[in-house]
């Protein structure tokens, strides 16, 4: 793509630009975006001899030295002016920030007078336009024109400053609204404390933009940190279109900042979503991170995605971010040994690294590793026991010692340190489930989807519940979320089906659960291997007897007795593996789903099955299907069939008496029929 | 610190789970399950140990359990299993092997999870269990393994140790986890020698798996992250757990309660340590500091502590115990010179006890004014309105039948023994204080009251010195300090040892008294009464001698420290003998008046008071002595015979004799040496059976005076006042040898002088000469002793 000396030359200016976002963000106290532009900064390998005299954007960088750690300059001259003029009070802001006392350092820029009087003259504004009730507005406008005459306008301040006090005041209302939540699951937590500040924020920065955006609707001399907060409050009104044009806005004016990314991704509920906007995104590494971090958490795993990682690790190989991602790109795909092995390998890399461990405690927990899972949790206790991840990891350990109770005290505790905090919600959801806690499950499920709508595991622990309660309907709708959300995943597939199948919808029934076959077999052969070159599986997988035996009992209460026999023989075979069912079933699930299945998708099978198909063994639906097709042979008259059937039946043992009968019953027909 | 479960608890756990599956040989069985029961058994059952070896490590004898330390390391397990061949598995393995297999085999976090998950196989099931193992088809456990009773001593522990670690928060569990890979470290290269297993990190699957992922350097650095960096400070937090502590304090309290004696300094520290270490104080701790300040003699810390104590054990207590709380207020207070507090306090304590019906603490309350009111007598007067005992004799009579009734032994036995104190001060009838003590011997040997044994023989020894046997006296307190002095109060043990002491000087053996005293232990001398005691003790004895040796202005330098001990806190008997001590003094300076005035003064407050007869009688007689030594005998005629009528009605035979040398002295004014040499001849032998020398010095020399009197008229040169002489020559040497067990140089002096004298009379003027310088040369070494 690049030849060396470009690509040298690139990888200096994003350091530069890095480094800049490190102490920008850190500037306007945005901690987790400047960790991770840091994080990022120092994943780039450094060159081996520094000093080329040649490269002269090396020696440029040196020569001006390092950026400044506690204040940058700024570009535009009027704005470094302000800010010069501000350093004091500046100064004294963000060290309030730093020591949590967020309305004193609001209060800085913005004191609660100044504040208040321009966010009265904006409602005045508004309610003059409304025509309120004139003894009132009179009131309020007097009121509002004696302050806006001392405020009615934005007092004159650089826009870092400005930020700082905005922020500080999402900051107080954030803090305020944890401390005013309840306990969490508690009588009164309805999840609905809201943040107050959110109001007075938007209207100011409404009134600011309004102020310095021309008609064509462009703020001017803008640098995105406004735009990023406006987008951020918006969003959390819930004015989502809106949310977004504001975020696209800010990363349009500065692409560094992380933060506003992830506002966005938080943002985006569906791939089409993220297709969409990424016409409108700024065509950068950052734009390019965002794509991939997005579409992972849409459990997206296409070989693209994979190869863009590749991409990105080979100019910051050891970043945290990027082998998380990695790591989860593999979970997603279910390829639990290499998302095993990713985590493990960031784990040395970065051993106090506490971030997203709780998916690594998923997998661990999936796998059944129990020692290993134990001295992930030891770790995480030994580095921090109040962070939400070491909560959820350790919540992990009890789930998996079978002692729920204490399981859910750990997960509690991760929400009550952060409410947000997603995996816990849907974990406790589990564990409630575990406890027979129905109406609590729901509860935490609910409140999973509220924070994320993309859990496909909450949506699904959802349905459980519902088809737990019976009810079906409810279930229904739930585990179709799910299964939109992760079309590949049999098990949502099957869910929808059984439920289905439950609701006598058998023809729905057997449609999904047809998907879930097919799913099941496209997780099992590997992701990168075939989707979309069509056909030309390398194996045919095994196929789920207990799947198979539902969709031949739908098929038998429709009355369909040829399929539902084709199913049945396909259940038995299983027993054996993959390779001796072929040649009666294939075709029969070939024309079914040419006629039935619009989604295209490989032809799975296919006669030339070399894998080492190894069957599932006797299992209880392979017997329950034999037991069907011994007296449907009877049925039609094949007593050497059903006999066949029968003995084998008796030789494994299950059903034993009801074989025998069958067998004897077999064997007067056939004397019957001889003599 | 977890609350119960230690490693060593784990380690024992295993030892149970080896006796369960029955691979213990029959005969390791019994040193095996000791060594078990004598770490579950409440420390109560087993206090017949004597030492308190507490967190000191005992050495060697590790074969008898009761040596072992309290908190158990890996060899103590090493010492016993080592010994014992297992009774299965391969030839040549022991116990110990077992054992190591076993811990070691714990070996990831999980493993410690599964590891107690498991333990419920080691007991019994109950009946639904069974019932549903049945259902479930789970096979009953083999018959040769050994099911734990639920509710034996090791089933239940097995089943607390369960429940406790079901309890812990996972950060605890964890802490467990660590503390026991610390302690079983050590035997990390036994254990993979033994069983060829190499590698860093034997014991830690987590690790040894994940060093193939990692690579050694990120392995290490993990480890350190979730282990922390070993030994930082140098020190080993111990493996103590709560529960731990808590014996640990209730044994040490116990301990101090018992003897009387303060915490050594190591033991200080080690329980400092154990209790840095626990995030949770147990507020028995607090009342630990307190005792070990109220023996201090640190007064606001004891205080402090104390309230402190009852602030923290409020919250789980009742104010059923507050009464508890007062009396400690008020011993507390009393011990530290706030009378007035101290008897205020107590009175409530009497009401409150009333209140709540207690009748224990009531009776010690009343016993324990009762005590007050005999050594502060004044004190209490102003309280006498109250009057909660009556009079003495029927406040005694009372307590005795309480504590009859209410079953309190020692409170009954000390009655008995306060019965027959008072009776022996008034002066009455030896064999009811006779009667007295062996009721109350009966009652020790009965109930085994083995802290009684003290007073009983403190008693008994007092009895025998007034009735004039030194031996016996002695030997009772030699019985005591011999035998009994291991279970009793160290106050006892001091004051028997004191009393040994005095015995000793009274016959001169300075030196040894003062051994016997440097003898005692060093510790329990930490104690800040016992010490003032101690070193008012030795400052008797070290002003007896000073005086002995007519070292004047070291007995003046004595004497007015020792004068400052006279005020209301000390002992009456050592402040009386130092008030003695005193009238001696000023008599050897010859300053009679205020001598005088001083026996005044004492014999006033003793009437006042109602003291001891003992203590009466010897005023007397020291008056009437030191009228004639200011040279008018006579005067002191009516109180030497009231001295000697007193004691001879109450028994006090030193006293009797004593009195009776000096009317015989004043006979000897009025020139009946007759009368006066045949009282003292008659009484001569019996004194000398109480081993006092100063009386025998000086009865000696009063009978030298009556001799000489007689000699006096006999016929010069007749055989009467030759056969006088010879006799005034025998006893002179009589009284000069008591004299120089005294090392009393003052008297040596003068009988050297009477000496010369009479030689000088007889003829032989040689020997004069040589006895004048015999005296002289006296006078000059006693002059170079005191410069």
């Amino acid at each position: 793509m690049f030849n060396e000396h470009e690509k040298a030359h690139l990888i200096v200016q994003l350091r530069a630009a890095l480094q800049e976002a490190v102490v920008k963000c850190s500037e306007r106290c945005l901690y987790q975006s400047a960790k991770w532009a840091a994080e990022l900064l120092t994943s780039i390998p450094t060159p081996d001899e520094p000093s080329e005299p040649e490269d002269s954007q090396m020696t440029e960088v040196t020569t001006e030295g390092l950026p400044p750690i506690v204040v940058t300059g700024n570009l535009d001259p009027e704005e470094s002016a302000l800010e010069a003029k501000e350093i004091n009070q500046y100064l004294l802001a963000k060290s309030f920030f730093d020591c949590r006392e967020f309305d004193r350092c609001a209060a800085v820029f913005l004191p609660d007078t100044v504040l208040a009087g321009i966010l009265s003259s904006t409602s005045s504004n508004t309610a003059q336009n409304i025509a309120s009730p004139k003894g009132k507005g009179k009131a309020k406008a007097t009121l509002g024109r004696n302050n806006s005459s001392l405020a009615a306008d934005i007092p004159r301040m650089s826009q870092k400053s400005m930020f700082l006090a905005l922020y500080a005041k999402y900051m107080s209302g954030e803090k305020r609204k944890d401390e005013d939540s309840e306990m969490v699951m508690g009588p009164h937590d309805g999840g609905s404390a809201v943040n107050k500040q959110l109001v007075a924020i938007r209207q100011f920065l409404e009134k600011w933009f309004h102020e310095r955006s021309n008609e064509a609707g462009e703020v001017i001399g803008s640098q995105g940190w406004l735009e990023y907060l406006y987008g951020m409050v918006l969003s959390k009104d819930k004015s989502e279109e809106e949310a977004m044009r504001w975020l696209l806005r800010s990363v349009h004016l500065y692409p560094m900042n992380w933060g506003c990314w992830l506002e966005m991704t938080s943002l985006i509920g569906r791939v089409e979503d993220l297709n969409r906007i990424s016409q409108h995104l700024p065509q950068n590494i950052v734009s390019f991170i965002f794509h991939l971090h997005t579409s992972l958490e849409l459990y997206q795993s296409t070989p693209t995605l994979s190869s863009e990682l590749e991409q990105l690790l080979s100019i910051f190989p050891t970043s945290p971010f990027l082998l998380t991602c990695l790591a989860l790109l593999a979970y997603h795909t279910k390829d639990f040994v290499a998302a095993d092995s990713h985590f493990s390998n960031l784990l040395a890399l970065h051993p106090h690294r506490l971030d997203s461990l709780d998916h690594y405690s998923n997998i661990l927990y999936v796998m059944n590793l129990r020692p290993k899972l134990s001295f992930l949790a030891h770790l995480c206790s030994s580095i921090d026991k109040f962070r939400p991840e070491s909560c959820v990891v350790i919540g992990n350990y009890y789930s998996l010692l079978s002692s729920h109770e204490k399981a859910v005290q750990y997960f509690r505790r991760a929400l009550t340190l952060d409410r947000s905090c997603l995996s816990a919600w849907t974990l406790m959801g589990h564990e409630y489930v575990e406890l027979k806690n129905t109406h609590a499950a729901i509860e935490s499920y609910r409140r999973a989807v509220d924070v994320n709508r993309r859990d496909y595991r909450a949506w699904y622990g959802l349905g459980q519940t519902y088809e737990v309660l019976e009810m079906h309907a409810y279930a229904l709708w739930y585990y179709k979320r799910a299964a939109g959300l992760r079309p590949w995943d049999g098990k949502m597939w099957m869910a929808v089906g059984s439920c289905l199948q439950k609701m006598s919808r058998d023809l729905e029934g057997i449609k999904a659960l047809k998907r879930a076959l097919l799913a099941d077999s496209y997780y099992d052969a590997g992701v990168g291997s075939s989707f979309g070159s069509g056909g030309g599986r390398e194996r045919g997988g095994a196929m789920d007897p207990e799947i198979l035996l539902q969709i031949a009992g739908m098929y038998e209460r429709l009355d369909d007795e040829q399929e539902a026999r084709a199913y049945m023989e396909m259940c038995v075979a299983q027993e054996e593996g993959a390779a001796e069912s072929l040649d009666t079933s294939v075709i029969n699930i070939h024309t079914d789903a040419t006629s039935s299945d619009d989604e295209s998708r490989p032809a799975f099978g296919g006669g030339e099955n070399t894998g080492p198909a190894t069957g599932t063994g006797v299992t209880a639906a392979t017997s329950k299907a034999r037991m069907w097709l011994a007296k449907f042979a009877m049925r039609s008259g094949d007593y050497p069939r059903a006999m066949q059937l029968a003995t084998e039946l008796c030789q494994d043992g299950v059903e034993v008496e009801e074989a025998k009968a069958l067998v004897r019953d077999v064997r007067v027909r056939l004397e019957v029929g001889n003599s | 610190m977890t609350r119960f479960l230690t490693p060593s608890k784990i380690g024992l756990l295993i030892l149970i789970e080896i006796y369960t599956e029955a691979a213990v040989p029959t005969a390791s069985t019994i040193p095996f399950l000791s060594f078990i029961l004598n770490q579950l058994v409440p420390s109560t059952l087993k206090r017949e140990s004597t030492t308190s070896p507490l967190l000191s490590r005992s050495s060697s004898s590790s074969s008898s359990p009761q040596s072992l330390p309290f908190l158990l390391e890996l060899n103590d397990f090493e010492t016993l299993l080592s010994t014992h061949p297992a009774a299965s598995g391969f030839p040549g393995r022991t116990l110990w092997d077992q054992f190591l297999q076993k811990l070691w085999g714990i070996d990831s976090l999980y493993a410690l999870h599964q590891f107690f998950a498991t333990r419920s196989h080691l007991v019994a099931k109950t009946p639904e269990e069974i019932k549903r193992d049945i259902e479930y088809g789970i096979p009953e456990p083999s018959p040769e393994m050994i099911i734990l009773s639920r509710n034996s001593p090791l089933g239940g522990f097995v089943r607390r140790s369960r429940v406790e670690f079901e309890r812990l928060r996972f950060s605890h569990g964890q802490a467990l986890w660590m503390a026991l890979v610390r302690w079983r470290r050590e035997s990390l290269d036994y254990y993979a020698r033994r069983n060829g297993v190499r590698g860093r990190w034997v014991g830690d699957k987590a690790l040894e798996e994940g060093e193939d992922e990692w690579g050694l350097n990120a392995t290490e650095m993990l480890e350190l992250i979730a282990y922390g960096i070993p030994d930082v400070d140098g020190t080993n937090p111990r493996g103590v757990s709560t529960d731990d502590v808590e014996k640990l304090l209730e044994f040490q309290v116990e301990q101090m309660q018992k003897f009387g004696t303060r915490m050594p300094l190591d033991l200080q520290e080690n329980f400092r340590k154990a209790l840095d270490e626990s995030i949770m104080v147990p507020s028995l701790s607090h009342y630990l500091k307190f005792l070990d300040a109220w023996r201090a003699g640190d007064f606001t810390t004891s205080f402090d502590n104390l309230h402190r104590y009852f602030d923290f054990t409020m919250q789980n207590r009742d104010r059923l115990f507050y009464q508890y709380a007062l009396m400690n207020l008020a011993v507390l207070q009393a011990d530290f010179g706030c009378f007035d507090e101290a008897i205020a306090v107590m009175l409530e304590t009497v009401s409150t006890a009333r209140e709540n019906k207690d009748m224990a603490c009531l009776n010690f309350a009343l016993n324990w004014l009762y005590h007050f009111g005999k050594t502060h007598p004044k004190l209490l007067a102003g309280f006498e309105a109250t009057n909660l005992l009556g009079t003495e004799r029927e406040g005694l009579a009372f307590l005795r039948v309480k504590a009859k009734e209410t079953g309190m032994w020692t409170l009954w036995s000390s009655s008995l023994l306060s019965e027959a104190k008072l009776g022996m001060s008034t002066g009455e009838s030896v064999s009811t204080a006779f009667e007295n003590i062996l009721r109350s011997s009966q009652l020790i040997v009965d109930k085994n009251l083995k802290d009684m044994m003290g007073q009983q023989t403190a008693m008994l020894s007092a009895l025998w010195a007034r009735l004039g046997v030194g031996v016996l006296s002695r030997q009772y307190c030699d019985i005591f300090l011999s035998c009994h002095a291991r279970y009793a109060l160290f106050d006892d043990q001091l004051r028997s040892t004191c009393r040994v002491a005095y015995l000793l000087t009274e016959k001169g053996c300075y030196d040894e008294a003062m051994k016997k005293l440097e003898g005692l232990d060093e510790n329990s001398l930490r104690s800040w009464k016992d010490n003032q005691y101690w070193l008012e003790f030795r400052g008797i004895i070290r002003l007896k001698r000073d005086l002995h040796r007519d070292n004047l202005d070291g007995a003046d330098q004595l004497l007015s420290q020792l004068l400052q001990f006279t005020g209301g806190q000390t002992d009456p008997d050592l402040s009386f003998e130092i008030d003695l001590l005193h009238i001696d003094y000023l008599t050897r300076r010859t300053d009679y008046p205020r001598a005088l005035a001083k026996i005044e003064e004492l014999a006033s407050s003793l009437d006042e008071d109602g003291g001891d007869i003992n203590l009466r009688v010897k005023l007397l007689t020291m008056k009437a002595i030191l009228q004639a030594k200011s040279g008018r005998p006579q005067k002191g005629f009516s109180v030497a015979v009231r001295a000697a009528s007193i004691a001879w009605r109450a028994r006090l035979i030193p006293a009797l004799w004593s009195a009776m040398g000096a009317i015989s002295n004043i006979l000897n004014s009025l020139s009946e040496f007759h009368a006066a040499a045949a009282i003292l001849a008659s009484i001569l032998p019996r004194a000398l059976e109480s081993e006092n020398c100063s009386l025998n010095a000086q009865l000696y020399s009063f009978l030298v005076d009556a001799h000489m009197g007689l000699a006096g008229r006999a016929e010069a040169g007749g055989l009467q006042r030759k056969e006088n002489l010879t006799r005034c020559l025998e006893y002179l040497d009589a009284a000069f040898n008591e004299y120089s067990a005294l090392e009393d140089i003052k008297g040596q002096c003068e009988m050297m002088a009477k000496k010369a004298t009479i030689m000088r009379i007889v003829g032989e003027n040689v020997l004069a000469n040589d006895y004048a310088s015999a005296y002289l040369a006296l006078k000059s070494e006693a002059a170079l002793a005191k410069a």
